[in-house]
Formats: C-alpha cells, structure tokens, sequence
C-alpha cells in the first residue's frame, strides 16, 4: 500500500524531527524543508498528498509556498498552516491564499494528528 | 626673522602637533573603552529581551520605511520585495521615486500590481510636488506598499515627502538599497518604547558592508570577506568607527550623526523640526543635530539610542573615484552641519551637546584631515630644510603606528566577541593584514578626499551629490557620474 | 647582525622623552603581537565551539525525541526513558552542555502544548535541570539570577515562587522584570498583584510583553482592575486602560468617565481609545468643554470617537471646528459633516470658505 505523502516546512530543526517521528508511526512519509524554497522543491518533486507550513521561515515565507501551490501550481493539495501565537491578520492571509487549516503555536502533536487525519480521509 | 623666533614658530608648532596627537588618541581609547563596555552591557541585556510578542501585539506602535529612490531600477524590485518581507507586523514600506529618469516606477508597477491611488497629502513640511502620483497595490500580499512618484528634489527632499506622506508613529528612513534583516524593525523600534525617564527621539543602527556578502531574493545567505583591499579596508573602518565610537557616544547621549542608510526616527520631532535640509549633502548629520537642539532648547530630557545588532547590509563603493566622490560629500555635510549649528559650540546652554559633542566633531572629525595635512607638509619643509631631528621623527611614527594597529585589533577583537559575523577561515588573518596595512595604502584617500571636500565646500558650491551606477546588489560599481546641478 | 651595545648606548644617551616612547612602543608592540595571536586562536575556538554545538544539539534532540515516544501508559517512566534520563543527568554536570541542554528543551517545549509539553517540563524537573535553575537564584550577578528565573518560567515551575518573588524589587530592572513575567506566566491575572505597589514605571514595552502574555493564558477571568485605573503610577493607569479595552470591561465606566481630566497627557490619550471601544458616549460632553485646552493628539484622537458616537449634539462642535488651524483635525471634521450632514458639506463643497476645503473635499467625495 502506498503511504501518503507529506512535505513538512519547519525550520526549528527539533520540533521538525518531533512531528516527523509522530506522523511516520501513523504510517506517513514525510519529506522535510528548513525553508520555503526547499519546500517548494519538495513539493514539485514528491506531489504530496498534504501539505504542513510554518509561517515565519527563512527566504521564502509560508505565505508564499501556499500561493504557489494554489496559483502557480494550480493544486488543490490540503494545507495545514502553522505559526507564532496570535497573528491574526497572517492568518486571515493564509486562509485567503487558499489554507485549509490553521493551528496557532504552540499546539498539541496529538490535535495536530488529528486534523492531519481529518484532511487525508 | 631671526633664528630665535623662528626657533619659537617651530617649537610652538612641536608642541601644538603633539599635544593634539596626545589628545587625539586619548580620546579614541577613552571612547574605545565606553564603547566596549556599553555594547558587552547591551548584549547582556539583550539576551533577555524577547522580541516576539511585540509582532502579534494590537498595541505595537505603526512604523513606515521609507526609502528615496533615484534610478535604482537594476535592483528595486529585489529592494522593496526585501523591504516587505520584514517580521513586524504594525508597519508600511514608501518608496519614494525621485523624478527617476529610468523605467523604475514601470517595473514596480508590474511587479507588485499596482494601481494609483487618491491620497490626501497633509503637507507638513514643502516638497517638490507629486508627479505620476502615489501607488499602492491589488494584491493583498503586498498591502504593505507605497510608491509615490514625484518630481526631482534629491534625497532630502524625497525623505520629506515620506513624512508628509506616512501616517505612521516613527519613520525608519533608509536607503533603498540596503538590506535589512527580517527582525530589525523589532529591534530598533525598542528603544523609543522601553525608556521612561527620557524620551528617545531616534535609533541609528550599524551598517554593515555587504560587498561579496551572497544576496538572494532580499535575504542574506552568505557572509564573506571581499578581495579588494579598498573593501577591505572600509569594513575595518566601520568596524572601528561603530564598535568603539558610536556605541560610546551614545552612552554619553552626544550621537551626532545616525547613518542615513539606516536610521528610526519620531515622526512627530522630525516634522516639528522641519523635515530634512535639502540645501545640504549631509541631511543625515543635520536633522540629528536639529532634532537635539530642539529638544534642548526646550529643556526636554532626550536620547538618541544605537543599536549595535548588524541589521543593515549595504554596498560600499569598490572604485576609488566613487570612494573618493563619497568621503567627499561626507567632508562637505559635515562642515555644513557644523557650520549651520555654529551657534550651540561651546555653548552651555546644549549642555553635552554644545560642549562635549560639537566640539569634539569639530576639532577631531572636521579638522583633522586639514591638520594632518598641514603636519605633512611640515614634516616636508622640515625635510627640504635638512632639520628634521629623526630619532624624535622616528619613534613617534613608530608609536602612532603602532596606536593605530592596536585600535583596528581591538575592534577586530570586539566584533569577534560580540556578533562574529566573519565565520570563514582566513578572515581574520586577512583582517590583521589590512590593519597593518591600512595607514600606508587607505588612509592616503581618505586625506585626499577630506580635502577635496575643503576645497570644494569653500570653492566650488555647485557640486552636490555623486551619481552611483550600480549593477547588482553584490557586484562591481561601473562608473562614477557628477551631477551638476 | 644587530649590535645590542650601539642600541643600548644610544637608548641611555637618547633624550627622557625619546626614552618614554620607545619603552611604550615596545609594550605597544608586544601588545599588538599578543592581540593577534589571541585573535587566531579565539577566531579557531569560535569555529570549533559552533561545530561541537551543533553536535550535541542533534544528540540532545534525538535523545528528547526518543524519550517522549518512549512512554508507556499510567504515565509511568519506562526504562527506555529512565536510561535517557540517567545519561543527561551525567551530561548536564558540564556547564557547557547543560546550557545546550537546556535550550534544546526549549526549542520544543515553545511551540507546542498539552501532554508533550507536560512531558519535557517533568524531564526538567527529573533530569536535575531544576536544582541548577533554583542554585542560579542565589548567585550574586545580577545576570545569573534574571537567567534562573526565567528558566523557572519557561519550565512553568511554581513551586519555585517564594524564592522567585524575593527579588520583585532588586534594583536591576532585568530582574524585576523577569520576576514579573514569572509571576502573569504561571498565576496569569492573580500574578499582576505586584502592580498595587509599583513604584517604578512600566514601560510601554514591559506593557507588551505583559498583555502578550496574558491574552496567551488559558485563564481569562479578569480581576477587578478598578484599583489600578486609580493609581498614582501613570504607567499603571495605562496599563489597566489597555486591559480595560482588551478585555471590553463596561463595568470601569464611572471610574474612565472621571479620568478625562487625568494630569497625564499620555494617559488622557490612551483613555481616548478606550472611550471609543467602550461606546462611551458620556464622554462626549467632558472632552467638548475643555477641548481647546487639550494637545493635538487627544482632539484628533477624539473625533474618531466621535465618528462612531456621533449624534445631532455634537453638529456645532463640528461646524466649529472644520475651521481649524490644524489641518489634520479639519479633515476628520469634514469627513464626519460628510457622513452625517451631506447636504450641509455639498454646501460647502459649491462655497468653499478656505483653499484647503477643495482639495479635502475632492478627495472625501471620490474615497
């Protein structure tokens, strides 16, 4: 059976290696960027079944890998938006550029499952 | 004239020299310690300071960037996609276009999808009128942005026109080029709110020198030393002039000049005062001196802050020619700051600003070049005359030497203890190898182009600022063009 | 070859003065010589520091990774986890790798919440983290003393408060404000009692960091705030005018209606906004009659809470004040006639008493 594939841009390199542990035992492969450029490599390459996005990362943004994905690529690849507490009007933003899900830092691993979960049923 | 009064002439000149080297150096230690002490207090203090909240606050206080331009269409796409791409959240980015001659305003206009807009302009202080208009953008990614296309009135006046445009608390002037880290904003807007026994009316932040630095899409990715030695030796000499000179200064509250590539001002004192000087190169000197007055003429207690972080990366010229054309304006600004403010020299009125401040730039920034040049051509008369003493001749330029050597090795040594931004290996013997060599090879242009700048400020006003033609924010300078006006 | 005796009989015959500066260019040479050898050598400590870092940075995180999925049910520690546990405890008795330690637990317990990070705050308190925090408290710098107490902080140690809250007036303003961050972190609003007796300012900055933190807090039950509204500290005034907007309390009416005539400047300019959220229309009145005498600011600050206040009441100070000096205030004027008297503005519009009319009403007529 072929495993889902996500691609991960985080770049606190110990939270990375946290969800990436977490989401390979619910049997997901998982594809990691430090930042939003990688990212994007990542996504035209492996054509994930999911997307995970800090906000705030070095070069290129969270905000710009999800208007990539959605004009420039013209995909509609679920994306889980993830950043710093409180910052409404990044989030109102993401959601604009076409996120599906939003969860403020700091979140629970297990709620972050979940919708993981909820997205790729 | 007999021999003892010329005996006379030529003693009172000894001693003149010396007493004005001894002093010289005695202050440069003197400040070189206040410095190191104050920026080893920041870094302590600054390890506690979280700058994060301050991004998700409804409270933070609004900031606009502004930042002149004048054909800069080489790069301006990639300087303003840079200027937006900073953490802050409560801030805006006006790009000034100064009557540019190229097709600047057109690739903005492509680039960042923008559409002219109706702006009220409250016209506080007076500015060359508005020309294609003021722009801002359809796509919501880039709300962020002002362009305002006026006609031509140089960089004070742009600057002006900023501030009559921003609607903003503070202003961080800039110059378009420069790179700015993502969380300088944070960090420069702090001072103005953490102080509350003095009001701050400005920060100046540290420029550092970005030639062979790898820059891409707006971010710094690389540090590295350049190869030529004129670069080389520029960087020694920012090192030195902002870790053990600035950083005293401000302490002190006598910071008389913020860099204008780099600076965050009140917007409120800044209007007040007038804006910038347009009839001066040196408007950067001259409304930090304007600003201060002010607040001591109304008994205000104050403070200009620094910030010693490396936040500003920016282009310094590579040739000679433009090197030169550079110091020169920087003679000429500071001269006309100095002469314009004469009144508060000495004066007990400014308290640190009239009596420790002013003079100390006058008779250490201002007059030095000139004396130095004087004590050469001495030194040569001396020479033609056959009565150079030169045991004395030779031991003292064995020790000033050596002064000068010790200062750069030191400031090599602060900035490695502090930010140690030259990670590469071989940096720091080639960062030794330009201080040994610097006073033969860089402090010659530096002379010349001090007196140039004398002699132009006093014989040719028509000269104002020199016209860089870039290629690239990491490339070389091509060619020098004066424009006169 | 150097002849040491023609240098030393020229050294003896040389002039006092020439004998100084020779003696002080030698010490200068030898220091210069000393600078630059200590230059190399710290430049290749730095190089060799970042990369041993970086390395027990990955060993620390994997070892972290694997103790929080090493977990069993009953919240009992497994013996997987126990022997990761007894290696740190071995580990972090080297300064150097508790400090990387340390920020390595922090780099994760920062961003996320719930049983995790429940997990890495035990692994603290296990691994012994927390003696060396509570032994930082009792160091005579003031720098060690503000970093233990922060480390208790972001480890959420309450236990720790008694000795924490000793240092609420230490004459370092950095400790003072950890002790205050300590305090709003883990008790979330009870923490704020120390503002009753603040002596010192807070600064707008402080004040940031404090509400951040707050609006953070799970807890969101409010304390009565009325105290601090009339507190002799300005600063504190602020501050709770900020949390009376923040938090939208319309029970402070009576005691915000009384601060319009406050002393302070800043605090009457901050009431303002508050007056404005609040829906305040008592206010109207008490800012109108003494209006002239108040800064630029405030009246401009003013008319945007008349925008959303306004009712026929307020139609002459209007018509007064589109005359103006202040370009600024005639602008806000005009755009309120606008919204509420069209005709009279249209008026105006056609007969325009001064230049700046034009120019203002052309713009309110096409935005």
């Amino acid at each position: 059976m072929n495993k889902k594939k996500i691609v991960l841009a985080e770049d606190n390199s110990t939270l990375s290696l946290l969800l990436k542990f977490r989401l390979e035992k619910e049997g997901y492969e998982l594809h990691m960027a430090e930042d939003g450029k990688k990212a994007i490599e990542l996504i035209e390459q492996e054509h994930p079944e999911l997307i995970l996005t800090d906000i705030m990362m070095p070069f290129v943004s969270g905000l710009e890998v999800i208007s990539h994905v959605r004009n420039t690529l013209d995909l509609k690849t679920p994306i889980i938006v993830f950043s710093a507490a409180g910052q409404e009007e990044m989030v109102l933003k993401a959601f604009n550029l076409g996120a599906n899900d939003f969860m403020g830092k700091p979140f629970s691993p297990n709620e972050l499952v979940i919708r993981v979960k909820r997205l790729l049923a | 004239m007999d021999t003892s009064t010329v005996n006379i002439i030529l003693l009172i000149f000894h001693y003149f020299f010396f007493v004005y080297s001894a002093t010289a150096i005695a202050s440069y230690m003197i400040l070189a310690i206040i410095s190191l002490v104050e920026t080893s207090e920041y870094k302590k203090k600054n390890s506690f300071v979280n700058y994060k909240e301050i991004l998700s606050s409804r409270v933070s206080p609004s900031i606009s960037i502004i930042a002149p331009a004048y054909n800069e269409s080489l790069n301006i796409i990639e300087n303003v996609r840079s200027l937006l791409s900073s953490h802050y959240v409560n801030y805006d980015v006006i790009i000034v276009n100064d009557g540019s001659k190229d097709d600047s305003l057109e690739k903005l206009i492509k680039s960042y999808n923008l559409v002219k807009v109706d702006y009220l302009i409250n016209q506080q202080i007076p500015t060359q009128p508005l020309r294609a208009g003021v722009f801002k953008s359809t796509n919501p990614a880039f709300e962020k942005l002002v362009v305002v296309d006026k006609e031509n009135g140089g960089k004070a006046d742009a600057l002006n026109m900023g501030l009559n445009i921003s609607k903003s608390t503070y202003t961080a002037c800039i110059d378009v080029d420069c790179l700015l880290l993502e969380d300088s904003l944070q960090k420069m807007i702090k001072p103005f709110l953490e102080r509350t026994d003095v009001k701050v009316i400005a920060t100046g932040g540290v420029i550092r020198i970005a030639n062979a630095c790898t820059i891409k899409d707006g971010k710094l990715l690389d540090v590295a030393m350049p190869k030529k030695f004129l670069e080389r030796a520029q960087i020694l000499e920012y090192m030195r002039s902002f870790l053990l000179g600035r950083m005293a200064w401000s302490r002190l509250n006598g910071l008389l000049v913020i860099s204008g590539a780099f600076g965050m001002f009140d917007k409120k004192i800044a209007i007040e005062v007038g804006g910038y000087d347009t009839n001066t190169v040196g408007e950067d000197m001259e409304i930090i001196v304007r600003m201060r007055r002010q607040m001591e003429e109304k008994r205000i207690k104050y403070k200009v802050a620094y910030i010693p972080d490396p936040l500003c990366w920016t282009e310094a010229p590579d040739n000679h020619k433009i090197f030169i054309s550079q110091r020169n304006r920087w003679t000429r600004g500071t001269i006309e700051t100095l002469k314009t403010h004469r009144k508060i020299g000495l004066n007990y009125k400014y308290r640190e600003l009239g009596l420790l401040s002013f003079p100390y730039w006058f008779i250490f920034e201002r007059m030095a070049p000139i004396i130095e040049v004087v004590g050469i051509i001495y030194f040569g008369v001396l020479l033609a005359l056959g009565s150079i003493r030169w045991d004395y001749a030779f031991v003292f330029f064995i020790s000033a030497y050596l002064f000068f050597v010790i200062f750069s090795l030191v400031a090599i040594l602060s900035e490695e203890h502090t930010y140690h931004q030259y990670k590469k290996k071989g940096t720091g013997f080639k960062l030794i190898l330009t201080s040994l060599l610097e006073p033969f090879i860089f402090h010659p242009f530096i002379l010349y182009a001090a007196i140039r700048g004398n002699i132009d400020y006093f014989f040719n006003k028509d000269l104002k600022w020199g016209e860089m033609k870039r290629k690239g924010l990491t490339k070389e300078v091509i060619s020098e063009v004066v424009e006169q006006k | 070859m150097i002849d040491f005796q023609y240098i030393f009989e020229y050294f003896n015959g040389a002039p006092l003065i020439i004998q100084i500066i020779w003696m002080v260019s030698c010490v200068l040479f030898v220091t210069a010589v000393v600078l630059i050898i200590y230059l190399k050598v710290f430049r290749s400590h730095l190089r060799k520091n970042e990369k041993i870092v970086k390395t027990f940075q990955k060993k620390y995180e994997e070892l972290l990774i694997t103790y929080l999925y090493a977990g069993v049910e009953d919240e009992e520690i497994s013996s997987e986890q126990q022997s990761i546990i007894n290696k740190l405890k071995s580990e972090i008795k080297n300064e150097f790798k508790r400090e990387i330690v340390i920020t390595t637990l922090l780099k994760l317990r920062n961003e996320i919440s719930g049983e995790m990070a429940d997990a890495i705050q035990e692994l603290y308190c296990q691994v012994g983290l927390l003696d060396y925090s509570l032994i930082k408290l009792r160091s005579s710098s003031w720098y060690i003393i503000a970093m233990g107490i922060r480390e208790l902080t972001q480890f959420n140690i309450e236990k720790a408060n008694k000795q924490v809250v000793k240092y609420a007036n230490h004459s370092k303003s950095e400790v003072r404000k950890e002790v205050q961050l300590y305090l709003i972190n883990l008790f979330h609003f009870k923490g704020l009692d120390f503002l009753d007796d603040l002596k010192v300012s807070l600064s707008e900055w402080d004040q940031i960091q404090l509400l951040e933190v707050l609006q953070r807090s799970k807890d969101q039950e409010i304390c009565n705030i009325i105290p601090w509204l009339k507190s002799e500290n300005d600063s504190v005034v602020i501050f709770a005018l900020k949390l009376a907007e923040i938090y939208n309390l319309f029970e402070t009416k009576e005691v915000l209606l009384e601060l319009i005539s406050h002393k302070s400047e800043n605090v009457r300019i901050n009431l303002m906004r508050v007056l404005n959220h609040l829906s305040i229309f008592e206010a109207k009145e008490g800012i109108k009659r003494n209006f002239n005498k108040r800064n630029k600011e405030e009246q401009i600050a003013f008319f945007q809470l008349l925008e959303n206040l306004y009712d026929t009441n307020d139609e002459d100070f209007i018509l007064k004040q589109i005359y103006n000096k202040n370009f600024e205030i005639k602008f806000e004027a005009l755009k309120i006639l606008k919204l509420f008297h069209n005709e009279q503005f249209n008026n105006l519009k056609l007969t325009p008493p001064e230049s700046e009319f034009v120019k203002i009403a052309k713009f309110l007529q096409n935005n």
